[in-house]
């Protein structure tokens, strides 16, 4: 079984369901155990190298760090009085519950990238979009409209090197320091707005001119299908986050939350 | 779906394009903002997520389209491989659904500057509950939690909601929106128009 062979929309929905389940635990264990076997799943059965893997998961480590360090400072005190204090600067204090939940929710953050990046790096965006109309019933209007400007990225790359260099020639683009540098941004960002939305318009009328009608009644070159093995691939990625809940909760730290929220 | 036109639809998409590449600069700085200043350094930026709503729903004018344009936008920042993945439709979904309530509260009638503030205001709303549940915002001290919904909601009025109204008059100018309902508002209403973005 290769993970871009599952059916996107059901790919999309284990994920999400993966998510939500998650929110719930305050402990380390259970994102760590999610962490751990995503990022098996990916490099295994989604083709993924582990260099690529961990290149893409990199930038989450900086919040993940954020996380860490504001929950272990600012993070709600035990109402008990067991409360263990490690460290202590004036009115702050780091107290063991603290550096726990600080840890959970960094760990939090990197299971979530973990889940999505191994939705992201197997799926083929227009896949996707076609998974959606047929087995979501997105409205092709709205996806046919979502693909055409979603093919605008390089268009409008090539927009902005040529809006950059009218503004060099004219003297307007002098690099200076970061406040000019946000002015810059301005100006670039209308005539780029702009020219966007003639195009758009430009778009939507070409395609109805050839008989685009957005209409439901409508075939697919591509066709996509739920099978047994999407099924099974939801019930495995719901079973596993279960079963770190358990394995958590067997080890003595699985936190729930519930009776503080 | 027939009340949407396509060009308004591939207009939202191709807002949401040029946002993306903004949002993932943004996305960068919140990174490095986050690993400093702790998940308050989301919060400072948080606004320009809702930007795409604001200025959709001011140059549309119909019921729906800051829902239908923060989804879209969430959907095109997915394609073009945001790595937040597919959570992103929800997050897209709840935000856009907190500026949509604003703009049904003055009945799709007003889009002057405080009301497309106060729609900013309200994608924090919405998005910030969703954030507490998502994020375990829970574990932190309530008060932490306060000063974090505080910078939202400014961040929202501030980034989304004045950006935006900048941004659509600027657009405004250039004659780019003429085949849009934003432009013959502004042409039926003349002087009036004026006096709307001042109620």
């Amino acid at each position: 079984m290769r993970l871009q062979e599952i059916n996107p929309s059901v790919k999309a929905g284990a994920v999400v369901i993966a998510i939500i389940l998650l929110a719930f635990a305050f402990d380390p264990v259970t994102p760590l155990l999610v962490l751990l076997g995503s990022s098996a799943a990916a490099c295994r059965f989604g083709g993924v190298s582990v260099k690529k893997w961990l290149l893409c998961l990199s930038p989450f480590l900086l919040i993940a760090i954020g996380y860490v360090w504001s929950a272990m400072l600012f993070g709600r005190v035990p109402s008990g009085a067991h409360a263990q204090i490690l460290w202590s600067f004036g009115p702050l204090q780091v107290t063991a519950a603290g550096v726990s939940r600080g840890i959970s929710l960094g760990l939090r953050v990197m299971s979530f990238a973990a889940l999505s990046l191994l939705f992201v790096l197997t799926t083929s965006p227009s896949h996707f979009m076609f998974s959606l109309m047929q087995q979501c019933r997105f409205s092709p209007k709205i996806a046919y409209g979502i693909l055409a400007g979603y093919r605008f990225l390089p268009l409008l790359k090539e927009e902005l090197a040529v809006i950059r260099t009218a503004h060099r020639i004219r003297r307007m683009g002098v690099t200076g320091g970061w406040a000019d540098q946000v002015k810059q941004l301005g100006r670039y960002a209308i005539p780029l707005l702009a020219s966007a939305i003639r195009k758009a318009e430009r778009t939507a009328m070409a395609m109805e001119s050839k008989g685009f009608t957005g209409s439901r009644q409508r075939t697919f070159y591509l066709r996509l299908s739920v099978t047994a093995k999407d099924w099974l691939f939801l019930a495995a990625v719901v079973a596993f986050v279960l079963v770190s809940f358990y394995i958590s909760g067997r080890l003595g730290q699985l936190s729930w939350y519930s009776g503080e929220l | 779906m027939s009340r949407w036109k396509l060009k308004e639809i591939v207009m939202m998409s191709v807002l949401s394009v040029v946002f993306a590449v903004i949002y993932l600069l943004f996305l960068q700085l919140g990174n490095v903002l986050t690993g400093f200043m702790g998940p308050m350094g989301y919060e400072v930026i948080f606004g320009i997520w809702f930007i795409v709503s604001v200025i959709a729903a001011n140059v549309i004018r119909k019921p729906g389209a800051a829902l239908l344009a923060e989804v879209v936008a969430s959907i095109v920042e997915l394609l073009i491989g945001n790595a937040v993945g597919p959570r992103l439709i929800l997050s897209g979904f709840i935000q856009g659904v907190g500026a949509e309530l604003v703009f049904a509260a003055v009945r799709y009638k007003r889009f002057g500057t405080p009301v497309l503030m106060a729609a900013g205001m309200g994608s924090a709303v919405t998005s910030f509950i969703w954030g507490y549940f998502i994020s375990g915002f829970a574990a932190l001290a309530p008060g932490y939690v306060a000063a974090m919904f505080a910078v939202r909601l400014i961040s929202g009025a501030l980034l989304a909601g004045l950006l935006g109204k900048w941004i659509c008059d600027a657009l405004l100018k250039t004659g780019a929106l003429r085949g849009f309902a934003i432009a013959s508002a502004e042409r039926n209403q003349g002087r009036a128009g004026r006096g709307e973005s001042l109620a």
